[in-house]
């Protein structure tokens, strides 16, 4: 699950799942709300695949991913329907529509970044520059 | 170069004097903090992070005098947005998160031929037409299209590379802060992506706090500047606020992910990875600082694009010879890192979300929608106490989400155009966002400017019009 935390300035996330990989999907799902603008363009899907030891920074880079392709493909992600991390290796398929992005996301900050597993499951912030 | 995490906001600030506060410098702290403010100011600032956030900014390698903030500073990412920080050249740090996304985010102003009263009837149609000249939106393409060997010529000359193209006029260029090109911008360390990000952006408005006002110069207080400057009681002024777009964002994004690698590397620890940075002087630093200056090009190219399309509309709606008329006052950055001497000592001047004020330069403080905006002029004070700096707005007061909260964008609209603004936006969230009691009280923020003597007044511009993005 994603939340989105009071911030005076940008767009804070707090993500909660049970595993790694739910991490993942939920910074998606929260990445999915944000830009939700256009919901009836063509469907269409996307392969995502990352590496990088340091899976907080493997964090940023997937919402980096997300960022990139709705400014540039104006793809709107839907649900992720692959996710895979296998040690430093991230691959996906993300579906979605074509359509105009409701929000613009600049950057996705290094600000405060955490991801971690504690007792009841794993947690992560990201702060997104808006 | 190693600095331990700074504390946290509870720290003593100590009153200086009238406008300025001081966080002693510890923990880590290179130098002190200091932030010109008033009382209410500093009570709203002490709401969110920025201050803690301006600590952090005192623990970065070559610092020298202190970590600043102007009046309108709120909490950001590493860096708070109202801050500055010069390092000493050559081996001082270059933080790109001490820079933002948005690199060279600035304003541009323009003033029309003609006053509020001769546009009467015609207001509306003009601000429609605004609307519909420049593209605004999240990934918004403009009018342009630039090849490959154009858009990396804007890269390193900024507007001039498109006055050659008749895109705006070469006393644009006269006008606008460093003539509108950082030198040493290289399209070579601007990476594929940041291209993508920015091929046909160019001339676009964007989206959040970024628009297009339609104002009319309501009051002057200081008639020898607003002469030079060439403003007039009632006329008619364009203010543009946008940036480098997706081309700036990828540059912060490559280079703030390549500086977070190597600072270990130079013995550097910092107490938030927003801030990673490298010697200005290293590999790494000058990778950064010719892409910086690239993006910032960019960024004054945009906004010369953004107003060749308002000078288009104005001679479509209210004549050719008013178009030929409209002169550009001036064009300033608000993030950017620019090499400037101070003390006999070349240092690098960070702004986030600040703005240079070097002594007799036009400054520009916009409001927020519905609230006015200023014209002030640099004073030496800046040079003597900032850095030649001063704020670039009123400041966030309120989080986006609360201001959504609390008004609807179809009720704002209403608000605002029973106030006599003529609004125009993408989406009603987008302009709830921006409402203007999310901002802090502009008239307060540019007081504490002047009693600083950072900057004095000369123009108050009341919006009469506006185009968000």
């Amino acid at each position: 699950m994603h939340r989105f935390v009071e911030h005076i300035g940008e767009v804070e996330l707090e993500l909660k799942a049970p595993s790694e990989e739910g991490i993942f999907q939920a910074a998606a799902d929260a990445f999915a709300e944000l830009a939700d603008g256009d919901p009836v363009g063509e469907r269409c899907t996307r392969r995502i695949t990352l590496s990088g030891d340091d899976h907080a920074l493997l964090l940023v880079d997937w919402l980096s991913e997300l960022v990139f392709l709705a400014e540039v493909d104006r793809f709107v992600p839907v649900r992720v329907t692959h996710f895979r991390v296998a040690g430093s290796s991230l691959s996906a398929t993300v579906e979605g529509r074509r359509g105009r992005p409701a929000h613009l996301v600049k950057g996705v900050t290094l600000n405060n970044l955490s991801l971690k597993e504690s007792c009841d499951g794993w947690r992560a912030r990201v702060v997104l520059d808006v | 170069m190693a600095g331990a995490p700074a504390s946290s906001s509870t720290s003593e600030l100590i009153r200086l004097d009238e406008t300025c506060w001081e966080i002693p410098a510890h923990s880590g702290m290179r130098v002190p903090a200091r932030v010109f403010a008033d009382e209410e100011l500093i009570a709203a600032i002490r709401n969110d992070r920025s201050l803690e956030q301006l600590e952090n900014v005192a623990t970065l390698p070559g610092i020298v005098r202190a970590a600043l903030a102007m009046p309108d500073i709120h909490q950001g990412y590493g860096f708070p947005v109202g801050g500055v920080a010069a390092t000493a050249l050559p081996d001082g740090v270059v933080s790109p998160g001490g820079v933002g996304y948005d690199i060279n985010c600035g304003v541009r102003l323009l003033a029309l031929p003609l006053s509020a009263e001769e546009l009467s009837g015609r207001r509306e149609r003009f601000v429609h037409e605004l609307s519909r000249s420049v593209p605004a939106g999240s990934g918004k393409h403009g009018r342009l299209a630039l090849s490959r060997a154009e858009l990396d010529a804007v890269l390193r000359e900024g507007p001039r590379a498109l006055v050659a193209r008749g895109i705006g006029r070469p006393d644009d260029l006269e006008q606008t802060e460093s003539r509108g090109c950082l030198p040493g911008g290289d399209p070579a360390v601007v990476s594929e992506r940041a291209h993508a990000r920015g091929a046909g952006q160019l001339g676009t408005m964007g989206s959040g706090n970024h628009f297009i006002e339609l104002q009319r110069v309501g009051e002057i207080f200081d008639a020898a500047a607003a002469a030079a400057f060439g403003l007039a009681p009632g006329q008619l002024t364009v203010l543009i606020h946008s940036g480098s777009r997706g081309l700036g964002h990828q540059v912060c994004t490559d280079h703030v992910r390549v500086m977070d690698a190597v600072a270990g590397r130079y013995g550097i620890v910092l107490p938030d990875r927003q801030l990673a940075c490298a010697p200005a002087s290293s590999p790494e630093g000058r990778a950064y600082l010719a892409a910086m200056a690239a993006a910032a090009n960019f960024a004054f190219a945009n906004r010369q694009a953004i107003a060749h399309a308002v000078r288009e509309t104005v001679g479509r709606v209210l004549g050719v010879r008013a178009a030929e008329e409209t002169r550009q006052v001036y064009d300033v950055a608000h993030n950017v890192a620019k090499v400037e001497r101070y003390g006999g000592r070349e240092l690098l001047v960070h702004r986030k979300g600040a703005t240079r004020a070097f002594p007799g330069q036009p400054v520009f403080i916009p409001g927020s929608m519905g609230t006015a905006s200023f014209v002030l002029v640099g004073r030496e004070g800046a040079m003597e106490r900032s850095f030649g700096t001063a704020c670039h707005g009123a400041g966030r007061a309120m989080s986006r989400t609360s201001a959504r909260k609390r008004i609807g964008g179809a009720q704002l609209r209403r608000e605002l155009e029973a106030q006599g603004i003529v609004v125009r936006c993408p989406t009603n969230t987008g302009l709830a966002e921006e409402a203007p009691f999310a901002y802090k009280d502009v008239e307060r923020v540019v007081h504490v400017v002047e009693r600083a003597g950072l900057a004095s007044r000369v123009a108050r511009l009341v919006p009469i019009g506006v185009v968000k993005g």
